[in-house]
């Protein structure tokens, strides 16, 4: 039994300790918005957050989680208002949306660490999540909107 | 492959080799270590002798460099600030940076794909509890070293990550090093085993850690 | 969100068909295309089966039907958008749910050819412009008051003398009972409050919170996981296999041979039924499978080309279009441009791979998946499973990506076969390497054109193709006629004003599963014929637009190039830069491109920046359409300079996205879109931005080198 944290919920797993952090979200916990793209830390579609790092959970196993803090995209804001939730929408970034999750995770992390980024900036946080229908252009400007959103939320408290 | 590497985690070998190394040479009561300036660690350092052979030494220099400039060493020790990846040395999909810290950046960091262990299948991240790359400060660059340079800054302070002898001894055990012979699946291994290696890696090192000449390859 | 939450069956059920709710739909007369427009109470009494497409509840609620499949294009916005302009509803006021695959209710369902709203934006017009009269119709009758008086806003029907109003919830008792009128006219686009308008899509919060279900998050009670190891030579069969280690696997229950057709063969491999994903995958794993691969041909990708480039030597191959004779026109001249293009297969790799959840109970079949043809999937599996057509019901979930590949029937298939012998309802899941390595493909073409430069006017222009022919791969067989793709993608003027012009087809078989990839065919002969006239714009010394204006005599064309020249700068175009321009047409829609190209700093080439003017005609969000654009140049990207699909000794060289790299962000060039705007007949939004690019990009290329690349893909990194 593996006890981890997901969303601030804490769960106990019945699991495989190698089963890939991935589908224990997915198939056991029932949080279907982490996507399975390669199973390889190839395509980012499967990012969530380990103590606040970006990690690709196919490649994850379960066992690293045990004991830590896991947040997937259902946990990314209580009400689809984080910064770059509203920028994506703003933006219409999602074509088929499949990806999204993941460059969105990716993205957060980049958007805390970093609340200014540049286009290079954005490169290098944004490069390991693959997006077939194109939506490249649209994230970039996003990202910067979103970093627009965080500034004027945090000089209006 | 998993065998090999508990059986160098294992062995005794190196430990005996370097012992033995040591006490032959101070039996022969040769000079003391000494390269360029005395690093901070040389106090330490003493138990290491020297007995310069600069044949032997540029020799076993030789073997180490066909061993560093091989993908499962160069790929960390990129030119650039991103790694490499495969037996070609091309640069690592997805473009990863070093970062500050050698660990990467915001959601590019080492540790998102590669894992305390390798993780089994063919082009799967290879892992290690410590996986990064020189620190920005520190890059240690392998890729487009001629011997002689290689050689060279290997042993200056200034750019081996302020290491005396003692430190550059050790490195060969550091578990990053060993992880080149633990490359993970469909990986090929650098061209001889870790002991060799390491017998090579203190021979050059006691024998005076002569650098090449600038028209070796 | 789960688009497909309620059936539609279901929410006729519960909403009640007559009297209570209005519900608006359409039938077909028997055998004829023609569709009527009929009321829910009006089909009971007529006994007629309808498809809703519009139904008000009694609370002004309005749920309209999408019948397409939404991959991304857009469709779970372009419709509502569509309707709710005739029908006087603000858009947050509606949902949206998807129609299940049913030939007779909805017609052609397929997501292909870019037909979502070419295909149906005028009969989705005539539905809410006629729910919107039966409603203010409704109110004048309960008022009494002349009609003339009464118009329809935001939900509600107005009486203009007084002010008062209904909401429509108040008048659909009434209006259900009312018969449709016929040919109510429609709004003219100057009219229009929302079509037109780049409106924020419906679908984006859900696919930023997790909430959209794709197929792969379909989760049943109960539900079993599935993964199959396939004999990865697509005709090869399964010899025997060895579960006892599969069966060992904690989670593991059932393992057991299992065939899928895809169009006229079957696919053989073994299913591992698990309790969880990675329990299946881990036992696909551990499976000891001996295949069979006799009696087939293993192909080679070498040969495949040597072929095809041998048989254009000779082969005049079937002719499909021809004008003048250029054959003549060829013998006769002193000079003739006579070269050769050759394009890769392509994967189509969705991020969501291939999947698909099935049901099997013997008096019901229920499939829910990312498919881009229900109405197909009906009809092919009803038969493989010798079930009656209307047991086997078809839900679209959202899909992950489609791009032709979920237009195929074997997935769903395979996992009602599973279902079936598992005795539970079953997920199937392909990995990423199952996808890639299984196919269907885009076909690998080689193209030959031949052209002639006379006295500076381009006299000839002769194209041949030779490549697999999508239709005899389905069917089974050759047509004995030209493939009639040949010249997708060329424009129609050209006939016009070449004076020897022919297009013919190679025949080229192989045993690889081809099937239709983003722009289909226009995506390889695209490059192939607009390199070509980059060419003969050359060779006459023209400026590759002036050469186009030339022969695209067509007003519309000439507008579209009008626009290209301004927009991208064309004229003042900096000589330290290379430029390239291509224009194709792809399901009645017309896209012209000028790519920008520098060299860099370490040598390598860099694309700067990519114009787009694209001519559809009569459009419904242009924010949509730049989005489709922006994403066609990419892919067009990957399949110009990276994606190559081959075969050794029959098996697929790629796995994964570590061999079959994905263009990523830093590799996206700035696109910049722009509409021509007027009144013609919508064309298609989703593939045609596609097929210029790689053309586009070639010219570039050409301008800043001089050196013409005719093979992709071509590596950016070395020219």
């Amino acid at each position: 039994m593996i006890t981890l944290t997901v969303n601030g919920q804490k769960h106990k797993v019945d699991a495989d300790p190698n089963m890939p952090l991935l589908w224990a979200i997915r198939d056991i916990i029932g949080l279907t918005g982490t996507k399975y793209g390669c199973g390889a830390a190839q395509c980012g579609a499967c990012t969530v957050h380990l103590n606040g790092e970006s990690v690709r959970s196919c490649v994850t196993k379960l066992s690293r989680a045990a004991g830590q803090q896991v947040v997937t995209i259902e946990g990314l804001s209580a009400n689809n208002n984080h910064p770059l939730q509203q920028a994506w929408n703003e933006l219409n970034v999602p074509q088929c949306g499949y990806c999204q999750s993941g460059q969105l995770m990716s993205a957060a992390v980049l958007l805390r660490e970093n609340p200014q980024p540049t286009d290079q900036d954005i490169d290098d946080a944004m490069s390991g999540n693959i997006c077939r229908c194109g939506t490249y252009q649209r994230i970039r400007s996003a990202i910067h909107l979103a970093a627009e959103l965080q500034r004027k939320a945090m000089a209006s408290k | 492959m998993k065998q090999q590497i508990s059986t160098i985690n294992k062995s005794t070998f190196p430990a005996k080799a370097l012992a033995v190394v040591a006490s032959l040479l101070i039996a022969v009561g040769v000079m003391a270590f000494a390269i360029n300036d005395k690093p901070d660690a040389s106090k330490t350092d003493t138990s290491y002798v020297v007995k310069k052979d600069s044949v032997a030494s540029v020799k076993a220099f030789k073997q180490v460099y066909t061993v560093l400039m091989s993908a499962r060493c160069m790929n960390c020790h990129p030119s650039g600030d991103i790694p490499l990846q495969g037996d070609d040395n091309h640069l690592h999909t997805m473009a990863p940076k070093r970062g500050i810290d050698g660990k990467g950046v915001y959601a590019m960091k080492c540790a998102n794909c590669h894992q305390p262990t390798n993780t089994p299948g063919l082009h799967m991240p290879p892992g290690n509890p410590n996986w990064h790359l020189p620190p920005a400060n520190m890059k240690m660059v392998f890729q487009g070293r001629t011997p002689r340079q290689l050689a060279q800054q290997l042993v200056d302070p200034k750019r081996n990550g302020n290491k005396g002898m003692k430190k550059l001894i050790e490195h060969a055990d550091d578990g990053l090093v060993l992880a080149g012979w633990n490359p993970g699946d469909g990986r090929t291994l650098p061209p001889m085993s870790h002991a060799a290696f390491k017998k090579a890696w203190i021979t050059w090192l006691t024998t005076g850690a002569y650098a090449p000449s600038a028209k070796a390859k | 969100m789960e688009a497909n939450a309620i059936s539609r069956r279901n929410f006729l059920k519960i909403s009640g068909l007559a009297g209570s709710a209005l519900c608006l739909g359409t039938y077909f007369v028997a055998e004829a295309k023609n569709e009527n427009l009929i009321t829910a109470a009006n089909a009971e009494k007529a006994g007629i089966e309808m498809n809703a497409w519009i139904h008000i509840d009694t609370n002004g609620k309005v749920t309209i039907v999408d019948h397409r499949a939404e991959m991304g294009q857009g469709s779970y916005q372009s419709v509502p958008q569509i309707v709710a302009e005739e029908l006087e509803v603000d858009l947050k006021d509606i949902d949206v749910i998807f129609g299940e695959g049913n030939q007779e209710k909805f017609g052609n369902q397929i997501t292909g050819g870019s037909s979502t709203i070419r295909g149906s934006y005028k009969n989705l017009l005539k539905l809410g412009a006629t729910s919107r009269v039966l409603l203010v119709t409704a109110a004048a009758n309960k008022w009494g008051v002349p009609l003339i008086d009464c118009y329809a806003k935001s939900g509600h029907v107005f009486h203009r003398p007084t002010g008062k109003k209904f909401h429509y919830g108040e008048l659909v008792e009434v209006a259900s009972k009312l018969t449709p009128p016929q040919d109510i006219p429609l709004k003219t686009r100057a009219e229009y409050k929302l079509i037109g308008k780049p409106l924020n899509r419906r679908d984006s919060p859900a696919k930023t919170n997790g909430e959209a279900i794709f197929g792969l998050d379909k989760k049943l009670p109960g539900m079993l996981y599935a993964a199959v190891e396939r004999n990865p030579r697509m005709r090869g069969k399964v010899k025997s296999f060895d579960a006892t280690e599969a069966l060992k696997v904690p989670g593991v229950k059932k393992v057991f041979k299992v065939k899928m057709g895809v169009f006229t063969i079957y696919r053989e491999g073994v299913a591992v039924v698990a309790t969880s994903t990675w329990a299946a995958l881990q036992g696909k794993k551990a499976l000891k499978v001996t295949w069979d691969d006799t009696g087939f041909e293993h192909i080679n990708t070498a040969d495949i080309y040597k072929i095809q480039h041998e048989k254009l030597k000779t082969d005049e191959g079937l002719l499909l279009q021809k004008v003048g004779n250029p054959d003549a026109a060829i013998s006769k001249a002193a000079k003739v441009i006579d070269v050769v293009y050759q394009t890769p297969y392509q994967s189509h790799s969705a991020m969501e791979p291939v999947n698909c959840v099935a049901w099997y109970r013997p008096e019901k079949l229920e499939i829910w998946g990312p498919i881009q043809a229900p109405e197909w999937v009906q009809d092919f599996v009803s038969k493989q499973m010798k079930m009656p057509k209307k047991n086997v019901i078809v839900n679209m979930t959202f899909l992950g990506g489609g791009f032709g590949r979920k237009a195929f029937m074997d997935y769903p298939h395979e996992a009602a076969v599973i279902s079936k012998e598992a005795g539970a309802p079953v997920q199937v899941i392909w990995k990423r390497e199952d996808d890639l390595t299984q196919g269907p493909y885009r076909p690998g073409i080689t193209y030959r054109c031949q052209g002639v430069i006379d006295n500076g006017e381009m006299s000839v222009a002769k194209f041949r193709m030779a490549g697999q022919n999508i239709d005899h791969w389905s069917n089974g067989k050759s047509s004995g006629k030209a493939n009639d793709s040949t010249s997708e993608g060329f424009l129609k003027p050209y006939f016009d004003s070449i004076k020897n012009v022919s297009f013919a087809e190679v025949v080229f078989e192989a045993p690889i599963p081809a099937m239709w990839w983003r722009s289909v065919y226009a995506s390889t002969n695209g490059f192939a014929y607009e390199s070509f006239l980059n060419e003969m714009a050359h060779e006459a010394n023209k400026d590759q637009l002036d050469f186009r204006r030339a022969y695209l005599k067509d007003e519309r064309c000439q507008q579209l190039i009008d626009k290209l020249e301004k927009v991208s700068g064309w004229k003042s175009r900096d000589k330290k830069s290379g430029y390239g321009v291509a224009i194709t047409e792809c399901f009645n829609t017309t896209v012209g491109q000028v790519v920008k190209v520098s060299r860099q700093q370490n040598g390598k080439i860099k694309i700067d920046k990519v114009w787009a003017v694209m001519d559809c005609g009569w459009y419904v969000n242009p924010d949509i359409i730049a989005a489709q654009v922006e994403g066609s140049v990419l892919m067009g990207l990957g399949a110009a300079t990276t994606h190559e699909i081959t075969f050794k000794d029959g098996l697929v060289q790629q796995n994964n996205f570590y061999d079959y790299p994905m263009p990523r962000i830093a590799d996206m060039p700035p696109v910049e879109v722009h509409i021509m705007e007027n009144t013609a007949d919508a064309g298609g939004v989703g593939e045609p931005g596609l097929p210029p690019f790689a053309p586009a990009l070639t010219d570039a290329i050409f301008d800043l080198t001089g050196k013409r690349i005719r093979k992709l893909p071509f590596d950016m990194q070395t020219v």
